[in-house]
């Protein structure tokens, strides 16, 4: 009888929202978009044009290239790992875009196969150094962004090159005039993982972070899922080198060193575990995009040049210590 | 019952291996030195100046600071954490020792008083990663991002003094024919391995990293090694960075940046897991000195700075797969057999 | 329950405090600015001295009168992501910046924002790096010739002959890349001439002295030693040795001037010139802005070059006091840390500031700003540098200091 009543309970319209609502919570990304919105409210508060489409669109622009890097990262993190080629990789599109340019939007598709190209066969290579080669991926992606720096510097030696015209123009801009299009490149990385996410290849990579033992006791093959997890990484940083190209309109073949900490920042920020098997995509997209928003949010808040590395400091450690307490609020309001 | 004496038949085969077997984490170790000698004898062939006692005591030299401070950093990874914070905090222990050095008093009083301050730093984020439930990575990268600001303000910029005597003794001396911080680094080298494999309280970290929750259960306060583990990381790298201003008599505010990846690679290429609970100092030491003798001779290559980056990577790359736990696994059953 | 109440409550006064923290740290009421220019100075990289010179003096001359009561000055720093400087120069504009004195963190990745804000009136001032977008001002000695002359004295130094080390700065740079290809420019001509190794020092004092001693492992029979920022580190290495130097050229730190002029050194056989870059030049930037923002000076946008401080060895002159009087260029020993740049005061065109102004940001007191030369002097075109579509002028490594005394 009592089963009769909860299962009616839990139908009811309103719970289910309420349930939805809490999980949101608990999910890293949820709490990562309270913070985001908190900042955003601050910084329209403090500088107007926030509101305005150039406001927007160069916000958008700016933090694209990081929230696809994070999104790439997240990936193996889940799977219980590190991926530091992230700064490799990105250096590299960078540089090859720069190298040679491809007039027009067919040409923007050429370039964009080149730097998922670039991206893939890396991730591929972590792959195999990893998963099948079983080395501590900490200390292989070190090898191989050493490697990809290396690539960059040997293809171009100091900062220049053209990226063509119809990429950095367009792509910065904004469609129907008001939604940007950086913007609208980042939801279809969030579109594609909300899709993702469904497969098993994904659930795959969850429980190889989660418990490897026991996911290969449960028949995952867990070369295939850690394998599959750096291949998505790599070609998502070269999405993310081909953004930066984008935003910069220029090569620089030390392009990706900046994004080494502030991708790993932007995931554990964004609720992704460290250790693995917990946290989404979406987590570290927005982390991403917070990170971008706190140097905008200090500066228009008037914060002095000596103070903002406080402030940033202090303000990463509020926002997970926040995050954890809305997190236990849900989770024990949950079981109430 | 009577009691019977098994036969001799039923009776277990006398143990009859000569040598005991040896441990993985042993043969690691001895790899990674076999492998910086062979680098080192392989440099040859880049220049035939190389090769020779005089570069080795120059890697040896170079390598003190990052051995310091992957000690510390080890201890953290070895309890299941990470320390970001170990670049200013190295820029913080140069900055201050010269800074404060004859205005505050005599540098006896300077340096312990240094050393006490970065131990604080270091329990500060130890507070925030066990009580606050913050992950280590951001912890340690907030407090490093605060103390170089800090830092950055208090010397505006230009940070004034110089190198207390006692550092530019320990970097420029020499007793004998043999460079001081050689025989720092030997003493060093012997006292971190002790602590960390061979007393009570390198079992507790060890047992921390491993299975924390196993730990606790057994009757280990957690927090203790986790503290002293972060203690001790930022008091090794507040040490470093008056290494650094003793070798070149000044500090200047990102000395500590360009340790920190490498000191990360240190451990993990001397084989302990990133995910704590396994390695040893000794195989840091190898760590530290294979990338150092590497980055050496990868200097002395005479080729564009791209094409060298590639070979580094490749090099590291090449060892991480040599290192590698089943083929050490492989030798050691054969060498017990 | 109620433990986690409390840390809720903790965490919303923690944050309240530290918005309310960052309105207490906004500069001072909104009125007076409508009258006053707003001046942001946007720094890139920070953490060594020339940095932090540069930007002492930019602040130093924000409050010498008049410009004290003229000028509003912010700093801003972004660190080494050119991201994060792009996000800066944005928050600028919005924020109706007058002008932007700079030094950029990349030569090409923020024109676009840069453009941006040239159509939207704000004056661009880069010191030292450049950029290569038209509409902004790049004030810098890079094509005053600092590889190519230290090149030839070197040479001179060698007679034509011997082993050289190249110190260079960050790999991937275009100042590194535009000194280095001057300097070869000149070493290839001598064929006795040959480098035995080229590291980076990364322009950092002590990352030099590990470098050089690394490559004198490799060649301890060196004969000379080319280098950019970041040089007393090489004289420290070849002390660690023993006591022989070599001839070196290398920029203007304190530590590398005081050891040209020191008779011990140079019985040891160090010979050699102090050149390169002088953080004056984000100074005289600064004055230049603000002489067009007051209406002093009518100037387009162009590329003005900054004079090549220029020392050798007979020409290190001790200052007495705090200033460049006498002709004086170097510090006492003790007074600065080795490791400071020198070339802080230009008598021609910065007679207001102090050493105090340098290392503090300080304005010296009972000076006011004087007027600049009227003369500017344009820079060469150099693609990559301070230009796109453009060509080098034919004699781009043409020496301007010194005279080779050996024939190739």
């Amino acid at each position: 009888m009592s089963a009769h009543a909860d299962a009616a309970a839990a139908s009811a319209p309103g719970s289910n929202f309420g349930i939805a609502i809490r999980r949101g919570l608990t999910d890293g990304a949820g709490v990562v978009a309270i913070l985001y919105v908190i900042l955003f409210a601050l910084y329209a508060l403090w500088d107007r044009s926030a509101l305005t489409v150039s406001g927007v669109t160069d916000l958008s622009n700016n933090a694209a290239p990081l929230a696809i890097a994070a999104a790439g990262e997240s990936l193996v993190v889940i799977s219980k790992g590190f991926d530091l080629s992230v700064a490799g990789i990105v250096s590299l599109s960078n540089v090859l875009m720069a190298t040679y340019p491809v007039e027009g939007p067919g040409g923007a598709l050429v370039s964009l196969l080149i730097c998922l190209g670039v991206g893939g066969a890396i991730g591929v290579l972590n792959g195999i150094l990893v998963a099948v080669l079983r080395l501590q991926s900490i200390a292989a992606t070190l090898g191989t962004m050493i490697m990809g720096q290396g690539l960059a510097l040997v293809i171009m030696d100091a900062p220049g090159g053209t990226i063509a015209d119809w990429v950095s123009y367009t792509l910065t801009d904004v469609l129907f005039g008001i939604i940007p299009i950086s913007g609208l490149i980042v939801l279809a990385v969030v579109a594609l993982w909300l899709v993702f996410r469904r497969t098993d290849t994904c659930m795959g990579i969850f429980a190889v972070g989660a418990d490897e033992t026991a996911a290969s006791l449960s028949g995952i093959s867990v070369v295939r899922a850690r394998f599959a997890a750096f291949v998505g990484a790599g070609l998502l940083y070269g999405l993310a080198g081909f953004m930066l190209s984008v935003q910069t309109a220029t090569g620089n073949p030390s392009a990706g060193t900046p994004f080494l900490m502030l991708t790993f920042a932007a995931v554990a920020l964004g609720g992704v575990s460290l250790t693995g098997g917990r946290g989404s995509l979406l987590g570290a997209v927005i982390g991403a995009a917070t990170l971008m928003l706190l140097q905008k949010v200090l500066f228009s808040g008037g914060v002095s040049s000596f103070y903002t590395g406080i402030f940033q400091g202090a303000v990463m450690v509020l926002a997970i210590v926040f995050g954890s307490v809305i997190s236990r609020l849900a989770s024990t309001g949950a079981r109430a | 019952m009577t009691s019977v004496r098994p036969s001799a038949a039923l009776q277990p085969p006398a143990d009859t291996r000569r040598i005991g077997r040896i441990r993985s984490e042993t043969i690691s170790t001895a790899a990674i030195f076999a492998l910086t000698i062979i680098l080192i004898l392989a440099s040859r062939f880049v220049s035939p100046a190389l090769g020779s006692w005089d570069q080795v005591d120059t890697i040896i030299t170079l390598a003190s600071f990052l051995i310091v401070v992957a000690f510390g950093q080890g201890l953290v990874i070895l309890v299941g954490g990470l320390d970001l914070s170990i670049a200013s905090m190295i820029t913080l222990g140069g900055v201050l020792a010269t800074t404060w050095n004859g205005s505050l008093g005599s540098e006896w009083v300077v340096i312990p008083a240094v050393l006490i301050l970065c131990a604080g730093i270091g329990a500060l984020n130890a507070v925030g990663v066990i009580w606050l439930n913050i992950p280590p990575f951001i912890m340690t990268m907030a407090s490093g991002i605060v103390v170089a600001s800090a830092a950055l303000g208090y010397t505006s910029g230009t940070p004034r003094g110089a190198s207390p005597d006692a550092f530019l003794a320990l970097m420029k001396g020499s007793v004998g024919p043999v460079s001081a911080v050689l025989i720092f680094v030997v003493i060093f080298v012997l006292l971190a391995c002790a602590l960390q494999s061979a007393t009570a309280f390198g079992r507790r970290l060890y047992a921390v990293g491993a299975n924390r929750e196993a730990a606790r259960i057994a009757g280990v306060a957690t927090w203790r090694p986790i503290m002293a583990a972060y203690a001790i990381s930022a008091v090794c790298a507040g040490f470093a960075g008056m290494m650094l201003v003793g070798y070149a008599n000044g500090a200047t505010l990102r000395m500590g940046d360009s340790y920190l990846l490498p000191s990360v690679a240190s451990v993990v290429i001397g084989g302990s897991s990133i995910l704590g609970g396994r390695g040893s100092f000794a195989g840091t030491v190898g760590g530290a000195i294979l990338l150092t003798t590497l980055g050496t001779v990868i200097s002395a290559l005479g080729m564009d700075q791209g094409w060298r980056t590639v070979i580094e990577g490749a090099i590291i790359v090449g060892a991480l797969l040599l290192l590698r736990e089943d083929l050490i696994a492989r030798l050691r059953n054969r060498s017990a057999g | 329950m109620t433990t986690f109440r409390k840390l809720l409550m903790t965490t919303c006064v923690a944050a309240g405090a530290l918005a309310s923290a960052c309105m207490a740290t906004t500069s001072s009421a909104s009125a007076d600015d409508a009258k006053k220019f707003k001046i942001f100075l946007s720094l890139s990289y920070s953490g060594n001295s020339w940095q932090s010179e540069a930007a002492n003096i930019v602040k130093a001359l924000a409050q010498t009168p008049p410009y004290d009561k003229e000028v509003e000055l912010k700093e801003v720093i972004s660190g080494t992501d050119p991201q994060a400087q792009i996000a800066a120069y944005e928050s600028m504009i919005d924020a109706k910046a007058d002008g932007v004195i700079s030094f950029p963190i990349s030569s090409t990745a923020l024109n676009r924002t840069v453009k941006k804000g040239c159509e939207k009136g704000v004056l661009f001032f880069m010191y030292d790096a450049t950029v290569t977008e038209p509409c902004a001002y790049n004030v810098s000695y890079i094509t005053a010739g600092f590889g190519e002359n230290t090149a030839q004295a070197l040479v001179n130094a060698l007679n034509g002959k011997g082993k050289i080390f190249l110190s260079r700065g960050v790999p991937g740079n275009s100042v590194d890349k535009r000194h280095t290809d001057g300097a070869m420019h000149i070493f290839k001509e001598y064929p006795g001439i040959q480098v035995v190794a080229e590291y980076y020092a990364f322009w950092d004092d002590r990352t030099t002295q590990q470098e050089t001693a690394k490559a004198l492992a490799a060649h301890p029979d060196v004969d000379g030693i080319w280098a950019q920022a970041g040089e007393f580190g090489a004289i420290q290495a070849l002390r660690d040795k023993g006591t022989r130097l070599v001839p070196m050229t290398g920029e203007n730190s304190n530590g590398f001037r005081l050891a040209l002029a020191d008779p011990e050194a140079q019985k040891n056989g160090l010979k050699g010139v102090s050149a390169g870059s002088p953080p004056a030049t984000a100074g005289y930037a600064f004055k230049l802005m603000m002489e067009i923002l007051t209406k002093k000076r009518d100037l387009k946008a162009m590329n003005i070059q900054y004079p090549l401080p220029w020392v050798p060895a007979d020409k290190v002159t001790l200052c007495k006091g705090d200033t460049f009087e006498d002709g004086c260029n170097t510090f006492p020993d003790g007074k600065v840390p080795s490791s400071f740049v020198t070339e802080v005061f230009s008598p021609e065109f910065l007679p207001e500031l102090s050493l105090k102004s340098a290392l503090d940001g300080a304005p010296t007191p009972g000076k006011t700003i004087q007027p600049l030369p009227a003369e500017v002097v344009k820079a060469p075109n150099e693609p990559g540098i301070n230009c796109q579509k453009c060509d080098p002028p034919a004699d781009l490594y043409k020496l301007t200091k010194i005279e080779p005394t050996v024939k190739p």
